[in-house]
């Protein structure tokens, strides 16, 4: 035990100012202050010149029952963020196992699987809004090619079929990065139990089902919740690809709130931070939520 | 390796899944040669045949693309924010996760969960004020505006990815550089920094991917041509020349294969950086 005068978890007010100020000024001035301006405005009408004017709830009611493209905009990022979520964490498992169960090339495939997760969105979005496209695009040659010609059509084009087309770009870039999660999760569970399940004679879907996923349970929860988060706020993908369009049916909360800041003539920043606000919230009351209801109760020891 | 032939999932037929996995690295891979062929290909031959191989490679598109479609001025401005602001981050951020790691002071705790509640923070929240925050203070459409909001943004992951590093040094450690004599800050450049190297790694790696790809604050925040960042650049390019393919497809390639060649030497580091979030 080290003497009073050295004791090294002490420090001067001095040192303490020199080691947190730095971050904590940037961080006040450029991640709590604006937090704090976004709540502000939620509750005012913010006008270009700097004229601002409380209106109290009035943004909220307003965007709660009279405006049917925020609640369009939720529905969609609802189907988005639902199915989103499942096929990450099913997919990425599945992958996983792929590899797991000694495909050939295993330590090769995993690091080219995970390619698109560093790849940014707009390059993303190109390369898919091609291979999309009518004319020359490869969904519309390989169903021409398999004599599938009627099912050809303008993909991103048609209210029915955009979302949809978006999400399966969304999954081309995220599997990986479930993948290697899962991977490493799958890596670290004791051969003991894999090997006595396999003596019993377990098929592998039971092993999948009843010893594996169970024994993942901690990531899966993580990679849900993770998930779950980003599609809330998906943005940077379908502005790339569809801008929300056609007739609203790819747009999201966050492509609205965008749409209400900078591209409608309403020049209005209070109620797009309303719908910031709201948005934010819902998110944080489905965090509480689900880190409740999939946390485990009685926790598996291994 | 030996023990996993003992996991037991040579139950699962070999053939079906030797094709899967064919399969899906097809579907991985094939956008990217497919991009890579088109940005060697001129705008009309590609239209001739879309999925065609270069020949001849058109090698001059990405001088033309670097010099005449301001791609070279839209890869600076990346490079000068991202290199920015990941310095600045690491070190701010460091500082910060030593200080929260190593002493006990009054108020730390509040420190501590104020700058990790950045990390559920999402940035819609945050847009529309740096927007008015940004023209207040004369910093809209500059690229140190951008710089700032960046660091700030990527404080709360860094330091939460460095502080459980950081705690994790032995305490005889800094007991043992406080009887040499160091000074506090000494101690954190001199034993904090080396020993934590590996996290901050991690931290540089997925901060600089995550601000290189980094699209919703530039979008907001930049307004001059040559003041865009890559995604931005290429974004704008592909919409005002939606015919131009071929010069198109060169641009990505430029924003693609940086990441791709750091890629190839650090993809371990590349991998552990980006889910360093998710894995424990």
């Amino acid at each position: 035990m080290a003497p009073p005068e050295i004791d090294a978890r002490r420090a001067g007010l001095g040192i303490l100012v020199v080691f947190l100020a730095p971050a904590l000024l940037v961080y006040a001035g450029f991640t709590i202050y604006p937090v704090l301006r976004t709540f502000y405005n939620a509750f005012h009408a913010i006008k270009p010149q700097g004229v601002v004017e409380f209106v109290g709830l009035s943004n909220f009611t307003a965007l709660l029952l009279t405006d049917s493209i925020f609640w369009k905009a939720v529905a969609n990022t609802a189907i988005f963020t639902i199915v989103a979520t499942i096929v990450d964490v099913v997919g990425g498992l599945l992958l996983a196992l792929c590899l797991f169960a000694r495909a050939p090339l295993a330590p090769l495939l995993r690091v080219v699987w995970f390619t698109p997760v560093l790849m940014s969105y707009v390059v993303v979005g190109i390369i898919w809004v091609w291979f999309y496209d009518y004319d020359w695009g490869l969904a519309n040659a390989v169903l021409h090619w398999l004599g599938l010609g009627a099912y050809e059509q303008s993909w991103l084009g048609h209210p029915s079929t955009a979302l949809w087309s978006v999400l399966v770009a969304h999954e081309w870039k995220w599997l990986g990065f479930n993948m290697i999660v899962f991977l490493a999760a799958l890596h670290a569970l004791p051969a003991e139990v894999l090997g006595a399940a396999e003596l019993d004679n377990c098929g592998w879907f039971a092993k999948l089902v009843y010893i594996i996923a169970p024994m993942l349970r901690t990531t899966i929860v993580n990679l849900l919740v993770l998930s779950f988060i980003g599609k809330m706020m998906v943005f940077d993908l379908i502005w790339v690809m569809t801008g929300g369009g056609p007739l609203w049916s790819t747009e999201t909360v966050s492509t609205y709130v965008y749409k209400r800041a900078f591209e409608w003539n309403t020049f209005d920043l209070g109620y797009p931070s309303a719908i910031a606000v709201l948005w934010f919230i819902i998110i944080l009351i489905f965090i509480a939520i689900m880190t409740r209801l999939l946390r485990q109760r009685d926790r598996l020891e291994f | 390796m030996a023990t996993q032939a003992r996991f037991g999932f040579e139950q699962v037929r070999r053939v079906p899944l030797v094709l899967f996995v064919l399969l899906y690295t097809l579907v991985t891979g094939g956008p990217f040669l497919w991009v890579a062929a088109m940005s060697l290909r001129t705008t009309a031959e590609i239209f001739k045949a879309p999925y065609g191989l270069p020949a001849p490679a058109h090698w001059e598109k990405f001088v033309d693309a670097w010099t005449k479609s301001n791609y070279g001025t839209y890869f600076w401005n990346s490079t000068f924010v991202v290199v920015i602001a990941v310095a600045l981050v690491t070190v701010i951020g460091a500082m910060a996760a030593h200080c929260l790691a190593r002493y006990n002071f009054r108020g730390g705790r509040l420190v501590h969960f104020l700058i990790l509640s950045g990390l559920v923070l999402p940035p819609q929240l945050l847009i529309l004020a740096l927007f008015q925050i940004l023209l207040d203070i004369n910093l809209y459409n500059t690229l140190t505006g951008l710089v700032l909001v960046y660091v700030a943004t990527h404080i709360a992951m860094t330091v939460y990815i460095l502080e459980g590093f950081f705690a994790q040094i032995p305490q005889d450690l800094f007991d043992a550089a406080r009887m040499d004599g160091y000074s506090d800050f000494e101690i954190f450049w001199r034993v904090t920094m080396p020993i934590g190297a590996p996290a901050v790694f991690t931290a540089v790696t997925l901060n600089f991917i995550i601000l290189w790809n980094e699209f919703l604050f530039a979008v907001v925040l930049l307004t001059d041509d040559e003041k865009r960042t890559l995604p931005l650049g290429i974004m704008h390019f592909t919409g005002s020349h939606q015919l131009d393919v071929g010069m198109a497809a060169t641009g990505l390639m430029i924003a693609i294969l940086p990441i791709i060649v750091i890629y190839a030497f650090f993809s371990e580091t590349m991998i552990k950086g980006m889910t360093a979030g998710a894995v424990r």
